[in-house]
């Protein structure tokens, strides 16, 4: 039983940490608001002028920008949820020779920075002639999320029950069939989880989109977010558009995904 | 259907021997409780009938056919676990009907078999609800049922009621028992409670430290134990046992052991020590019973009165023995008591096998 006390406490506490997370996301989106032509400061309030994502969205050339975020998003999150869901079966639920080295060397995927891969993976790239292709951004990234996504799969796989496959074992089914049918059912809001993860990343991801691409048409938006930022260096006003712009469609994502989200991060941690 | 037999069948997980030379024969419409200890190796010989471990030495067949090399699904046998088991996301319908489906069976035939099956498990009404919905002991019968429907060679039941409450477990005990009577297919059923096998096996095999120590009709291993291990594994209260020097005298043997000096008439051919095992039934106060050898003093450690029954346990010189006493005991722990033994209800072993002496 919880006293009133430690109650209120415990309300101010969790409130005054909300606030610290909330202020800079409430301050770019007024300061987004702002009037354009008046005095620009972060985070006041001086009236609602939403035509300044108008004025964003096309001196930013932000349309094509997103496009580009979007293609790579959706390629390289379903390409990667499909193979780690297949390797995290493979690695949680089958018993087989090296399966321990293998997976040491999956996880090698996750310890690696792109910055330290970065320059040879750009030659490499060149000689096969991909830079300046939607490839270059593409398969670095089911690269490197492959990696998180076995990894995640494995530690969700590990929870399932071991009768609950052998079960259908015996009554008849394949692995195949069992991995979609009895036991990828259990797994939605851990796959879910782990496609927005990969989501935030990959719409994120900065680096490889810099050093991958000179051709404006495939540059991801975090990219020309940055292009952009260096051409309007003092209008706070516009900046902040283009900011919130950029980071809007993956806070839709993660608001319509969130209950599966805390779900599947709570999947594992306490037995079900 | 078909019977079941494994011929010196050895599994070993790396330097670890589970289960050492197993030769066991589950004629056809039988039902063979294994039952041992935990780490006996009984749920691995049942998971290696399965197919879900593999056999490191010997062969395990069904009917005629050498299964080793053969996967779960071809085996033709239906599993009940002791978690149940039930895929959580599909009705109870679904459930009984997944094997079925796996194997083609035309969908009115799946139908009806669901159906007379639900009838015979008495869960009719349950069919569209998720096993989330049942509770424990519908999910058993679920469990049973998805069995049941299969029609396979083979049961195999893996601990199915230790997650039910006692009187639940009293009661499927019976229910499966029948159920296997009225559809006759053979069973190999895995416990580690000695109850259950007790009333539910046609015949017994007792399993310790990964060998089998004996097989036989319930009656055979109560009564005639093959070692020390079988007889105080089997029965409740176990086998009390002293050591005991022997001596010939007047046609019968004395036993001499700590605190113990009986003569035990009409029996002979006994080597000059042994293990002396002592059912509580073949042990009764002093006054209560004629023609029992005696009297052992003692004094009492525990009272168990179960009402119809009680039982004493009494402290001989370190040595813990169970009497038996009929309805309720005005017995109370540090009392001193005398009690005799049944002669012809004693058992002996050998000292250092641990084998029965007949």
């Amino acid at each position: 039983m919880t006293s009133r006390r430690e109650l209120t406490l415990t309300y101010v506490v969790l409130g005054a940490f909300s606030l610290f997370a909330l202020a800079p996301v409430v301050g770019i989106v007024l300061t987004a608001l702002q009037d354009p032509d008046g005095l620009a400061a972060f985070g006041s309030f001086n009236g609602l002028h939403p035509s300044n994502f108008a004025d964003a969205w096309r001196d930013g050339n932000f349309g094509p920008y997103l496009r580009s975020s979007v293609i790579v998003m959706v390629v390289v999150v379903a390409v990667a949820s499909v193979l780690s869901v297949l390797a995290g079966y493979a690695f949680g639920m089958m018993r087989f020779r090296g399966s321990q080295v293998l997976f040491y060397v999956v996880l090698l995927g996750l310890m690696i920075p792109t910055e330290a891969i970065v320059v040879p993976l750009y030659y490499d790239y060149r000689d096969a002639g991909l830079t300046d292709t939607y490839w270059a951004l593409i398969l670095p990234q089911i690269g490197t999320s492959v990696a998180f996504g076995t990894f995640w799969m494995r530690a969700f796989f590990r929870t399932v029950p071991r009768s609950l496959v052998e079960a259908a074992r015996i009554d008849g089914a394949s692995s195949w069939f069992t991995l979609w049918r009895v036991v990828l059912p259990l797994a939605r809001p851990a796959v879910l989880t782990m496609m927005l993860l990969l989501s935030m990343w990959t719409w994120n991801e900065f680096l490889l989109a810099l050093v991958m691409v000179t051709d404006e048409g495939l540059r991801t938006a975090p990219l020309g977010l940055s292009f952009f930022q260096g051409r309007n260096q003092t209008d706070l006003t516009l900046l902040a558009a283009g900011a919130v712009i950029v980071a809007t469609p993956i806070v839709l994502l993660y608001v319509f995904l969130q209950r599966h989200f805390i779900r599947g991060m709570l999947s594992g941690a306490v037995k079900g | 259907m078909a019977g079941v037999r494994f011929v010196g069948v050895d599994k070993r997980y790396g330097s670890v021997e589970a289960v050492r030379g197993l030769d066991l024969e589950v004629t056809d419409g039988e039902l063979m409780v294994i039952v041992g200890p935990s780490g006996s190796g009984k749920t691995t010989a049942l998971r290696m009938l399965a197919g879900l471990e593999s056999i490191t030495a010997g062969e395990v067949l069904i009917g005629d056919r050498v299964v080793n090399r053969v996967a779960p699904r071809e085996r033709d046998v239906a599993m009940v676990f002791q978690d149940y088991a039930l895929y959580p996301q599909m009705s109870v319908f679904d459930n009984l009907a997944f094997g079925l489906r796996r194997r083609k069976v035309p969908k009115g035939e799946i139908a009806a078999r669901v159906q007379r099956a639900a009838e015979l498990l008495d869960i009719g009404s349950l069919l569209e609800r998720k096993p989330g919905q049942l509770s424990g002991g519908q999910a058993q019968r679920v469990a049973l049922g998805r069995a049941l429907v299969r029609q396979p060679q083979v049961f195999l039941m893996d601990e199915p009621l230790s997650n039910l409450d006692a009187k639940l477990r009293t009661q499927t005990r019976g229910e499966i028992k029948r159920l296997q009577q009225d559809v006759r297919t053979t069973t190999v059923y895995v416990t580690h409670d000695q109850v259950e096998a007790m009333t539910m096996g046609d015949r017994i095999a007792v399993m310790n430290d990964g060998v089998l120590e004996q097989v036989g009709t319930p009656e055979e291993v109560y009564e005639r134990p093959a070692n020390r291990f079988v007889a105080g594994f089997i029965g409740s209260p176990a086998m009390s046992f002293f050591d005991a020097a022997v001596t010939r005298e007047d046609g019968g043997v004395r036993l001499r052991g700590e605190g113990v000096d009986v003569h035990v008439p009409e029996r002979s051919a006994l080597p000059a020590s042994v293990i002396v095992g002592v059912r509580p039934e073949a042990a009764r106060l002093w006054g209560t019973t004629t023609g029992i050898a005696g009297p052992v003093p003692g004094t009492v450690v525990y009272v168990e009165a179960l009402g119809r029954e009680t039982f004493v346990g009494v402290d001989v010189a370190g040595s813990r023995l169970a009497v038996y006493e009929e309805g309720r005991s005005a017995l109370q722990p540090g009392d001193t008591v005398e009690f005799g033994l049944v002669p012809g209800a004693l058992r002996f072993f050998a000292p250092d096998s641990g084998a029965a002496i007949s």
